[in-house]
């Protein structure tokens, strides 16, 4: 349930933003870092629809590949699981 | 120079070998990719891993979910719950639904949520029905609710809060007389939140090794690195493995939100009693979107097993690190996802739900060491 997953910030309103990931687009509640400077293009790690704290385009992009590394794994054990 | 997860799993292998060393984690996130990335197999026989209270579905008291369930068959109202509680199991005489699904599949209006977004929509969309939001879950998931209050919420939403702090549980086991661990593992998210300083008790008063920690392999073993070198050099202190989001101080906007919203109070944990200061309740500014007050409470000390496990379920001693979960008889018996007697196997974040996925299907024999 504490799982985030890395965002971009496409386009900012009000405390709204629509955000992407991997091609995946969501609304996001920027609620949470209403005190932080935030603008179109950042990056923001996303918990149950809501920003939770800022990142770098950096540190995004090397956790969606070891999140993706993750998955990987993930179904591939679900597989095993069914078959056995 | 960036290390890899394999470039820390040698520095692990390359530390001196030393006695047993067991470190907790406070996560399902944690122990999802422990398990799914086959850390414990990896790593030197001598480091246990244990899965600790990380699990906020698997601590709701039973009595909660059950208020939720009657709430749901209510004709009026529609309940909205994050995906995993809706198969958690209370204690009911046979016959009767055991599960907010089986409430559903009886004719109650039960929706899955991801967001307390969606709660708000929901509610928006049949201003002539009661919305309750049954929402359990840490610091991490407890802020959007909060968030959520203090943006203006709809007359017709109301919420049954089941929200937790993650800290207090580790204090408890710390200050019995058998914590069970040698060194924490803390939970990145929560301290994304909460700042990383909330986990200074257990260096500070219990001098024991403690890291905070992200959800990549890479960044658990970084942490689990760290415990060992700081019980190897006998020189404990707070290491931040997560830097990338775990800043010091955490989020203050989300602190100040938490406390604007709601307070703390004592709180129980399924199967493991009263913690002090540990859950969160509604400030009263929100008494009229508190279900707690709005709508009478069916729990009645009449009720047999309320408060607990499911009989025969070893679910509360899973969550508290004293046992792993296969070595609760029911594990992969009586007991799987398709068919689960308690929590721990229901939720993705459950100890046993999670081994069970990551293909663990033997029972172990024999006791857990203490």
């Amino acid at each position: 349930m504490c799982l985030g997953i890395p965002m971009q910030i496409v386009a900012i309103d009000g405390y709204n933003a629509r955000c992407t990931a991997k091609g995946v687009m969501r609304d996001v509640s920027l609620f949470l870092l209403q005190d932080e400077p935030l603008a179109v293009n950042d990056y923001v790690i996303v918990h149950v629809g809501y920003a939770i704290q800022k990142m770098t385009e950096q540190e995004a992009h090397s956790t969606w590949e070891l999140l993706d590394e993750m998955l990987a794994l993930e179904a591939g054990e679900a597989d095993a699981a069914e078959s056995s | 120079m960036t290390l890899t997860a394999q470039d820390w799993l040698d520095k692990i292998r390359a530390l001196p070998p030393t006695r047993r060393v067991r470190i907790m984690n406070v996560c399902g996130g944690h122990e999802r990719s422990i398990t799914m990335a086959g850390l414990r197999t990896a790593l030197p026989a001598n480091i246990e891993l244990i899965p600790g209270p990380g699990c906020p579905v698997c601590v709701c008291p039973e009595e909660d979910v059950y208020q939720a369930m009657q709430l749901a068959l209510r004709a009026n109202v529609v309940l909205v719950a994050f995906g995993d509680m809706l198969r958690v199991p209370v204690n009911v005489a046979k016959g009767e639904p055991r599960s907010l699904e089986q409430a559903k599949a009886a004719g109650a209006d039960v929706r899955p949520i991801a967001s307390p977004r969606e709660a708000v929509l929901i509610a928006r969309q049949h201003p002539q029905r009661q919305v309750v939001f049954f929402a359990a879950g840490f610091e991490t998931t407890t802020a959007p609710v909060a968030a959520m209050l203090l943006e203006g919420v709809p007359e017709n939403l109301f919420v049954l809060l089941s929200g937790r702090l993650t800290w207090p549980a580790v204090a408890m086991l710390l200050d019995s007389d058998t914590p069970g661990f040698d060194a924490l593992v803390a939970p990145g998210h929560v301290a994304t939140i909460m700042g990383p300083e909330e986990w200074a008790f257990v260096v500070e008063k219990h001098h024991m090794p403690a890291a905070v920690a992200g959800f990549t392999p890479l960044s658990l073993l970084a942490a689990t690195y760290s415990v060992l070198r700081q019980l190897l050099e006998g020189e404990c202190f707070l290491d931040n493995c997560y830097p990338e989001v775990v800043r010091p101080g955490g989020n203050r906007t989300a602190q100040a939100q938490l406390m604007q919203a709601l307070h703390i109070v004592d709180a129980n944990w399924r199967g493991i009693g009263i913690i002090p200061a540990s859950g969160y309740a509604l400030n009263a500014q929100f008494a009229a979107h508190d279900a707690r007050i709005r709508f009478a409470d069916f729990d009645t000390a009449a009720r047999k097993h309320a408060g607990q496990m499911p009989p025969g379920c070893d679910c509360a001693r899973v969550v508290l690190g004293r046992i792993y979960p296969n070595q609760c008889k029911l594990y992969g018996a009586a007991c799987t996802p398709r068919t689960p007697i308690g929590p721990c196997m229901v939720s993705d974040e459950g100890a046993c739900r999670i081994w069970w996925a990551g293909g663990i299907r033997e029972r172990a024999t024999g006791t857990v060491p203490p």
